[in-house]
């Protein structure tokens, strides 16, 4: 080695005496590099792959669920006007998790005198045979919400016959008639006219079967993310009336063991500013976009990371808390956050990225939040030192 | 004076040219196999995602390519087969999402056989959490020539119950070919590893036997290893008829892991664990040691160099070599109740390899000779007990190993007590029967 580099230099002061030799040694040693580049290059790139389908069966299974979303007892009239029917209830969440924007609409089914039992911490307790409806879409003009929009995705979590959730997922049609059960996800793309009147588009994902499990495990069984008390907690329009939206649930005999009002938690509303402190404001955000994963039972429970909206522990929280398994999500930066400088936190760096081995959340968003990572740089900033 | 710069330069020249052809040879080995890929990545996608439990997955021939990787969890009774290792090819070669080509969690009685595995960005094959598991005629490779940016593990069976590999390949890991990590009741038997870093490695395992296997041209060849702070500890390991030689390729372990440590030239290395018999192997040609015994610190660098404690990022499961190892209080950093006996041990190379300290040693205080046997002798604080018996924790017996050269390093001591005499070593360790 130490030979080399003398040669190297010793060509430097004597450009002109170089052997001929020597040229070929150092032609020999650039090729050798170039080599070792090529292969570089190459073991990180995919080959081409002639596409071929299965001459017999590759698994005797069956996919034995329900095909379309128009089996189910969930919506009257057209399908795509997400009108509930009978024994289905509409709900909203304080906050929402992000997800590139598409705006979702939630309801709940439940079987004839089957309803949900309160619990003050954690989700709320179903009866079998509830089940949970999400749907995803996008306004043509996010500033008429309720136009014309475009459903693409529908998710259930079933409660099933020996209590543990089931996930399944329906993916509509073009002509907005139906929706057909999921099996292996897919891409579509988006486009709507953004608050500001500006037209925005993007590809849109649409995550596979067992991708439900990245986000909705808790210890080793499935579980919901959203209905607990704190996110449940506000007013909602039922008939035309505000009406508040857990004592309607109580009314219409859904909803057992409700607490009196102010034994019930809130969480503030992250971009309302009447809401509560920037604080409670952030926490609920980190709360309903991180602490799915982010809790002590969640699949990031090994990052000692917990963002859960109740933890007060400021290092547990990522103040000065230095990485434990985040590769090259680290970003080279020291601690998840650093109070007073957003820059220097890993929180900030990774929800910035929208590089699938350094962004977080690690799925379902391929854009930024722009106006939540304006909330959290905000949040940071004010941490005291 | 022209004529003599010339001279001079010639010279130099030279000597750069057999610099060059030292730092190029020994050039790495290549694994290049012929393929066709063919693309049909959604029915087989659709048949893991769809499995239930008792569920058969019947992959077809062919050679087939995957932008993902291929998940399972929480099943049971699951069969995954191809049609011969030479037949069934699934690459992930350039994979867009995931680290592992096949990735299964917390199953039980699950059987995959019968295909190659080859080219994910992360492991090839990783099983965590599971029960009664058997990795059956599986060849697990990375294509190309050897090197780091190969996948960290060729078969990765970690935290599980009732393992058996058998009829296995494991090619080119930049970590371990053939690993089992954290898992109890393990058997190892008739594989060949051979291009990795660590061919055949034991992690934390316990109850674990490894037999008639074949384990060359890897840095190091079998490694029975016990590391700290994590989530089990490994005894009760049994290496038998296995066939281990000419580990002697260079280190190209990702920096900072564990196995980046080992020197190239290493047949067997017992670290740290406690319980091990070593017997009837054939054990030949390592240009640094043929079998060593060392404590976990030999692995930890001097505290003094802490400060130079760099955090990279490492691969996903990776494992670095610990400084605060004495921080878990529930490991010991030292081997015990080691028997190692009726092995064959052979070496043609008269010379070791230098680019280690061990290979220096040799040439200092081993008349230049490679060890057959090595023991570190880096003594806990209570080897002796009271009436200054050796602990029979920490005892370590060699016998009818036929003529060798041993070498005790008195390493925790500036190597002043190095001896070749095995005398002192010659006894028996019992081992109960469940092993």
């Amino acid at each position: 080695m130490t030979l080399e580099i003398m040669n190297v230099k010793l060509n430097l002061k004597n450009p002109s005496k170089m052997s001929p030799l020597k040229y070929f040694y150092l032609l020999g040693i650039s090729l050798s590099f170039l080599v070792s580049c090529k292969n570089n290059v190459e073991k990180g790139t995919a080959p081409i792959a002639r596409k071929v389908v299965p001459k017999i069966a590759i698994t005797k299974d069956q996919f034995n669920e329900i095909a379309k979303l128009s089996e189910y007892p969930f919506f009257e009239g057209k399908i795509a006007d997400l009108k509930p029917a009978e024994n289905v209830y509409e709900y909203k969440l304080n906050n929402a998790l992000f997800s590139d924007y598409s705006h979702k609409k939630r309801f709940i089914y439940f079987p004839k005198g089957k309803k949900m039992f309160y619990r003050p911490e954690g989700v709320m307790e179903f009866d079998v045979g509830s089940i949970i409806i999400k749907n995803f879409y996008y306004p043509s003009d996010f500033r008429n919400p309720e136009g014309e929009k475009k459903i693409i995705e529908t998710r259930l979590l079933i409660k099933e016959q020996n209590q543990s959730w089931k996930t399944l997922s329906y993916v509509w049609n073009e002509e907005q008639t139906d929706a057909f059960v999921n099996i292996i996800g897919g891409k579509t793309p988006v486009s709507w006219i953004d608050h500001n009147g500006k037209s925005q588009n993007l590809i849109y994902a649409i995550p596979n079967q067992t991708l439900c499990k990245s986000c909705h495990m808790l210890g080793k069984e499935i579980s919901p993310i959203g209905p607990i008390a704190g996110q449940l907690n506000r007013n909602n329009i039922y008939e035309g009336m505000v009406h508040d939206q857990l004592e309607y649930f109580v009314q219409k005999e859904v909803l057992k063991g409700l607490p009196k009002k102010e034994k019930r938690p809130r969480f503030a509303i992250w971009n309302q500013e009447d809401s509560g402190t920037l604080d409670d404001r952030a926490k609920a955000y980190l709360h309903i976009n991180c602490a799915h994963c982010h809790n002590d039972l969640g699949p990031a429970k090994n990052s000692g990371l917990n963002l859960t909206y109740h933890e007060k522990n400021k290092r547990r929280r990522g103040v000065y808390k230095p990485p434990i398994a985040a590769g090259k999500g680290s970003g080279n930066l020291k601690f998840s956050i650093v109070p007073g400088e957003p820059e220097n936190s890993i929180m900030i760096y990774r929800y910035k990225s929208t590089d699938p081995g350094i962004m977080m959340p690690e799925v379902g968003r391929k854009s930024i939040h722009k106006e939540g990572l304006a909330l959290m740089e905000e949040y940071i900033h004010s941490l005291e030192m | 004076m022209i004529l003599r710069l010339k001279a001079v330069l010639t010279i130099m020249s030279v000597l750069a040219l057999i610099a060059f052809l030292l730092l190029k040879s020994p050039t790495m080995p290549s694994y290049n196999p012929d393929r066709d890929y063919l693309d049909m990545e959604i029915p087989i996608l659709r048949a893991f995602i769809t499995a239930q439990d008792s569920s058969v997955i019947d992959l077809p021939e062919g050679h087939y390519l995957f932008s993902q990787s291929l998940i399972l969890d929480g099943k049971k009774n699951i069969i995954l087969r191809g049609k011969g290792i030479e037949k069934t090819v699934l690459s992930f070669k350039g994979q867009k999402q995931g680290a592992e080509g096949i990735r299964i969690s917390n199953c039980k009685n699950l059987t995959i056989e019968n295909m190659s595995i080859e080219d994910a960005a992360g492991d090839n094959l990783k099983i965590t959490d599971s029960e009664n598991v058997t990795i059956r005629n599986i060849r697990s490779a990375w294509t190309g020539k050897v090197s780091t940016q190969n996948g960290a593990y060729a078969l990765y069976p970690v935290l599980c119950k009732n393992l058996l590999i058998e009829g296995c390949e494991a090619i080119g890991a930049s970590d371990a070919g053939i690993y089992v990590g954290q898992s109890q009741n393990v058997t190892v038997k008739n594989n060949k590893a051979y291009y990795n870093v660590a061919g055949i490695e034991s992690e934390n395992s316990s109850q674990v036997e490894i037999f008639n296997n074949e384990v060359y041209q890897n840095t190091g060849g079998l490694l029975i290893f016990n590391l700290p702070h994590l989530t089990v500890y490994g005894e009760n390991v049994k290496a038998h008829n296995n066939y281990i030689h000419d580990n002697n390729l260079r280190n190209f372990g990702v920096k900072g892991s564990i196995v980046s440590s080992v020197p190239r030239g290493s047949g067997v290395i017992i670290m740290a664990t406690k319980k091990v018999a070593l017997f009837e192997n054939k054990i030949e040609n390592h240009k640094t040691i043929n079998s060593s015994i060392v404590s976990y610190e030999i692995y930890v660098p001097p505290k003094k160099k802490k400060k130079k404690k760099k955090k990279k990022g490492l691969p996903n499961g990776v494992r670095q070599v610990e400084n605060d190892y004495e921080s878990d209080t529930k490991y010991s950093a030292y081997p015990g109740k080691i028997f190692i006996y009726n092995n064959q041990f052979k070496n043609k190379h008269w010379f070791p390899a230098l680019d280690n300290d061990f290979g220096k040693l040799w040439v200092y205080k081993n008349w230049m000779k490679i060890p057959d046997i090595a023991y570190d002798g880096i003594l806990p604080k209570d080897y002796y007990t009271k009436g200054q018996q050796i602990n029979p924790e920490y005892k370590v017996c060699i016998k009818n190993n036929g003529k060798i050269n041993f070498a005790a390093l008195d390493a925790a001591n500036d190597f002043n007590e190095f001896s070749n005499d095995v005398g002192n070593y010659e006894c028996e360790v019992e081992f109960e029967k469940s092993i």
